[in-house]
């Protein structure tokens, strides 16, 4: 395993479940601001799940995280997205589902860290029925993709002071899905169990465009997909993270042949970088030394994933995974920063979020 | 019963009259009202375990299957633990779970570590307890450092020469009392010097010694307040007082700071005041050149270090020798400042190791203990000697009530485990117990022996076994600390196991990503039983709210042969039943959802093939292909022939197929294929007589149009064939 290099890693107990984290772009050079969805088991029902908008101040590590507001949520959030605003600099979007069926979109000003608007769809039996783990947002704050357990799938867009939802397809139940992810603003990608994904066209009749059913082979093991992400420069190839330590790349151009790239049954020496579940997948914009452009359009682009056994590693196509942290307890989700991707936040299992900087050296060891 | 105060005198618990009005508790439960029953049930030492139930959710909705679950699954009930008594309030509830989160590593490595140890045990008994102490004291360390660390306030440039109290954080007595426990059993390296380290100690937590009656923690910092207002500091009768205090338990910078503060030392007094000046700074100089018997001392804390017993003894006389010659030195006739004379000869005289002096100035007995180890009995070695001395101080100095602390050490002294861990488990919560533990069985073999003997009274487990069990439980009840308490109960032997099996069966199944850490933490302590059973459970919530694909997800993970036979079970009932598009597209999703690879699953096989069937039927009647036809006929009579075909779907496989029969451009089977048909149909009418033949929904004259229809059929294929 290749050595970390220079990392600073400061932790932030915040005495709840810290279930799902975002950087929010910053407005000005004197701080930063992260979204956590946060729930309390001990508070009344009622107040016990929030969105917490935290600022961090730009001076190093070591500065603590200050709340600068606090949006309750109807239900425990099961996702969160944001994005900046083109049209808008000093506000950003924020895109919150939860285990209740819900949809929350609000406004963060980034100046003072409030949240200003929002909109929601709530308690619509038309909209969602259960949990919505599936979820994303358009960049620049366009329209949102929901993905729920109950098997149905909705583009929602924000109209003039609410929002609206179309069904793009409901299986009845028959699917359930637990991630979604734009390709295209016309075309996205969902994850479900079984490790199927399924890739979507707006512009189709039917929406549904391709599908992998995730077999790549007798016996291998299957699961559900947690998380699943698009590189902007390669529309056709998802990045796909699920159970066992999976993490694939599906190639709508070749699409019964996903690219392994950690995961039991990957070959029989290497020793995965994971056997639990990975909780998430991001392409690791900071790793990328090389340059987008040069590397071949068939190369998976680095990727970090986080998972159940508290790793946090960057995985790279025929290099031995590189991990950053390896923490006791399970990382249940993080985001790069797309702004300044040293910085890595993560959301620990043990009640606490954890900020990671990188410094020059990782680069070094590409 | 308690109510009506009995006469105390013949009470088991001594019950205060005084006590005024009920205390109130609060349970936080977080459920939703109303509650339908409370429990209320001791746990350990003296906190209450109250179990909130609530109502049993009514039936009626969303049980239909079809309907999803409501928002958020409501929880049942809870398992609150409540504080009893005014015991040490300081640690809130985050603050406890985030030491219970720290505490898991180090514990986990510790662990391993003593299994280690006991694989090797082929190695010399002597070494393993010497290398051994080192990996407590490590683990120690760690947890120590999860209480808290004393951060020492940036210091200013330029020191106040007024602040005599370094400001810090409140100290806690959870880790006074672990760091008690440290320097007792563990760190073998400081026997030698037990002494200094109760003082160092109790210049630590001196202010947690007491709630209610003085302290020289108190007393000082009240001349820190003071010492703001005050002019002329030597007429003060409380600086006087504050400078013996602090003498007596030996914090020596408290002391010198103090003495430098004489009014002596000012500029414009020090002419008329020199002898005055003289006594004060030999004093000074006195104090901070004390021997100690210590390694080293931590930067700002003055004394004179010596190393070794020898070096000690020498030093102590000498410098003995020095006190006493001041003492009796005949600058004091020429002291012209009454309060200084008798504040300095005082210093001295405690310095002396003069008991009356030391009893006067400390206020504790704890301190008049200490002051012991500083001025009288350096020397004093074994829990016995410092238990008859602690008894001696708790005569001179009695006090109404003492705390867990205070408990803790005299358990200590009274060499008792048992004891100690009641103290702890009563005052510092089953957390201290567990984690502590561990210091006590790397004290001596015998504590091990005694803590890990199983006991008949306990259902044959052991004292260490049965408070890892209930701090186990209270971690269970909390759904964020439930997934550390596998760790505790997987050192358990006898019970943890069962207990863990349990706890992982409670755990809600209607969040996946909740299922899948459940699942891990069965994959992690390799109970394939338990997790299969948990996804079959999972598999059998997702299916009832209606989300078939995630449920026969489940059942198939679980390889729940049982389950999925029943799903199939409920497709055969649609067969040959006239189905709409939607409701077959349902149908057809749910075998394609089953699979191929579960032929062995019942008639699995069979519904595969009626799918194909079906299929083709469709397009056949659709399109009047003759492919489709055909291969729906193929179709057809691979079915009838296919013994896994039960009898009761013969008809209704021949009555969908009717039309297909009649088929007008041609006959689609041969003769032979049309005289099975018949043969089948023959043994159908025969079994229509018996009395286990289950009659089908189809109109009555089914049977005869489908007679019909083949006997047509053989004639026209008769004639094709001739």
């Amino acid at each position: 395993m290749a050595e970390p290099g220079d990392l600073r890693l400061h932790r932030y107990p915040q005495s709840k479940s810290v279930d799902a984290v975002r950087w929010l772009p910053s407005a000005s050079a004197f701080g930063r601001l992260v979204a956590v969805a946060v729930h309390d088991p001990d508070a009344d029902p009622a107040a016990a799940s929030a969105l917490e908008i935290h600022s961090l101040s730009p001076t190093q590590a070591t500065s603590p995280l200050c709340l600068r507001s606090s949006w309750p949520s109807p239900s425990r959030i099961a996702a969160l997205r944001a994005s900046h605003l083109p049209h808008n600099p000093l506000a950003a979007a924020a895109a919150a589902s939860t285990l209740g069926g819900s949809l929350h979109l609000l406004l963060v000003d980034l100046v003072n860290g409030a949240v200003d608007t929002e909109l929601s769809i709530s308690g619509d039996r038309s909209f969602h029925a259960g949990p919505v783990t599936g979820l994303d947002m358009q960049i620049g704050g366009g329209e949102c993709v929901t993905a729920g357990e109950d098997g149905r799938v909705n583009v929602v867009g924000a109209g003039e002071g609410r929002m609206e939802h179309r069904r793009v397809h409901d299986s009845n139940g028959l699917a359930s899905y637990t991630a979604a992810r734009w390709g295209s603003p016309a075309e996205f990608a969902t994850g479900g169990v079984g490790f199927g994904v399924r890739w979507w066209d707006q512009r189709k009749p039917e929406g549904l465009v391709a599908q992998f059913k995730g077999s790549w082979g007798r016996g291998s093991v299957t699961g559900m997909v947690h998380s699943i992400d698009i590189h902007p420069s390669r529309k056709h190839i998802c990045i796909v993270g699920g159970s066992s330590g999976t993490v694939f790349a599906w190639d709508l151009r070749w699409q019964q042949q996903p690219i392994l790239l950690s995961g039991v049954g990957l070959n029989g020496t290497d020793q995965p970088v994971s056997e639990s579940e990975v909780w998430e997948v991001q392409y690791d914009s900071y790793t990328q030394s090389s340059g987008i452009t040069s590397a071949p359009s068939t190369k998976i682009l680095p990727v970090m994933v986080c998972s159940e056994d508290g790793i946090l590693a960057v995985l790279e196509q025929g290099e031995d995974p590189v991990e950053l942290l390896a923490e006791p307890c399970a990382i249940n989700a993080f985001d790069i920063d797309p702004q300044n991707p040293s910085d890595v936040v993560c959301a620990l299992e043990w009640e606490s979020m954890a900020i990671l900087s990188r410094g020059r050296d990782v680069v070094a060891i590409q | 019963m308690p109510g009506r105060p009995s006469d105390s005198g013949d009470s088991l618990v001594p019950f205060s009259p005084e006590a005024v009005g009920p205390v109130t508790h609060r349970v936080h439960h977080g459920l939703r009202s109303p509650l339908f029953r409370v429990y209320v049930s001791w746990s350990r030492g003296n906190n209450l375990q109250v179990a909130c139930i609530r109502p049993p959710p009514p039936d009626s909705e969303t049980l239909d299957g079809t309907g999803a679950e409501g928002p958020e699954e409501e929880i049942g009930g809870k398992v609150v633990e409540v504080k009893l008594g005014n015991g040490e309030g300081e640690v809130s509830e985050a603050e406890r779970r985030r030491i219970a989160y720290g505490s898991v590593a180090p514990f986990a490595l510790l662990q391993s570590q003593k299994n280690l140890f006991a694989a090797s045990s082929r190695m010399p008994n002597s070494s393993i307890r010497t290398e051994w102490w080192h990996h407590v004291l490590e683990y120690s360390n760690s947890i120590s450092n999860l209480l808290g660390e004393r951060k020492p306030l940036p210091s200013a440039v330029i020191e106040d020469p007024k602040m005599i109290l370094q400001p810090g954080e409140e100290p806690k007595s959870l880790k006074a009392a672990w760091q008690l426990m440290e320097i007792f059993y563990v760190d073998k390296q400081v026997s030698s010097w037990l002494p200094e380290c109760l003082v160092d100690w109790l210049a630590d937590y001196d202010s947690l010694l007491t709630r209610t009656e003085s302290t020289i923690h108190t007393k000082i910092s009240s001349l820190q307040k003071k010492l703001d207002t005050l002019k002329v500091f030597e007429d003060d009768p409380d600086y006087w007082e504050g400078l013996s205090a602090a003498l007596a338990v030996g914090w020596l910078d408290t002391v010198v700071k103090l003495l430098r503060l004489h009014g002596s030392y000012q500029l414009d007094q020090l002419d008329s005041r020199e002898i005055e000046n003289g006594l004060v700074e030999a004093v000074a100089v006195l104090v901070s050149t004390m021997p100690r018997m210590r390694p080293d001392l931590p930067p700002g804390r003055l004394g004179q270090c010596c190393k070794t017993k020898q070096e000690y003894i020498k030093a102590w006389e000498k410098w003995r020798g020095h006190v006493s010659k001041l003492e009796s030195s005949a600058f004091w006739v020429q002291c012209s400042h009454p309060e200084t004379r008798d504040g300095l000869r005082n210093l001295l005289q405690i310095m002396l190791g003069n008991i009356k002096n030391l009893t006067v100035a400390t206020c504790h007995w704890m301190e008049l203990f200490i002051s012991h180890f500083l001025y009288i009995r350096p020397f004093t070695v074994g829990l016995e000697g410092m238990q008859n001395l602690a008894q001696k101080c708790m005569q001179l100095k009695p006090s109404s009530n003492y705390n867990g602390l205070i408990r803790l050490l005299t358990g200590i002294f009274g060499e008792n485990p048992e004891v100690v861990l009641a103290e702890c488990s009563k005052s510092f919560g089953s957390w201290m117990v567990v984690h502590a533990m561990e210091l006590l069985t790397a004290s001596s073999d015998n504590f091990g022996i005694l803590l890990h003997e199983e006991r008949y009274n306990l259902g044959g487990i052991s004292i260490e076994e049965l408070h890892r069990l209930g701090y186990a439980q209270v971690l269970s009840s909390h759904p964020l600390t439930w997934q550390i308490a596998p760790t505790y109960l997987a050192s358990c032997p006898k019970q943890g196991l069962g207990l863990l099996e349990i706890l992982l069966y409670r755990q809600p199944v209607q969040n996946y990503q909740l299922v899948l850490k459940t699942l891990e933490i069965c994959r992690l302590y390799e109970l394939e039983n338990i997790s299969s059973s948990i996804m079959k459970i999972a598999g059998m919530c997702h299916w009832k709210h209606g989300r078939k694909g995630s449920g026969v997800y489940w059942f198939q993970q679980a390889g729940d042969k049982v389950s999925l036979d029943r799903i199939a079970q409920q497709l055969f009932e649609s067969i040959g039943k006239s189905v709409s598009d939607d409701s077959f597209k349902q149908w057809e999703g749910l075998i394609e959802l089953l699979g191929s690879d579960v032929g062995t699953a019942g008639g699995l096989e069979f519904l595969h093939k009626y799918r194909d069937f079906k299929r083709s039927l469709h397009l056949a009647l659709e399109g009047r292909a003759v492919d489709a036809a055909r291969q729906s006929m193929q179709s057809l009579i691979q079915l009838m022939r296919n013994p896994s075909t039960p009898q009761r779907f013969w008809l209704p496989l021949l009555h969908d197929s009717v039309t297909l029969l009649n088929w007008k451009p041609q006959p689609l089977l041969n003769v032979a294929e049309t005289n099975l048909l018949l043969n089948k149909l023959q043994e159908l009418s025969m079994a229509k007589l018996r009395p286990d033949y289950c009659d089908t929904n189809l109109p009555p004259q089914a049977l005869s149009s489908v007679r019909l229809a083949l006997a047509a059929n053989l004639g026209r294929a008769i004639l094709e064939e001739c």
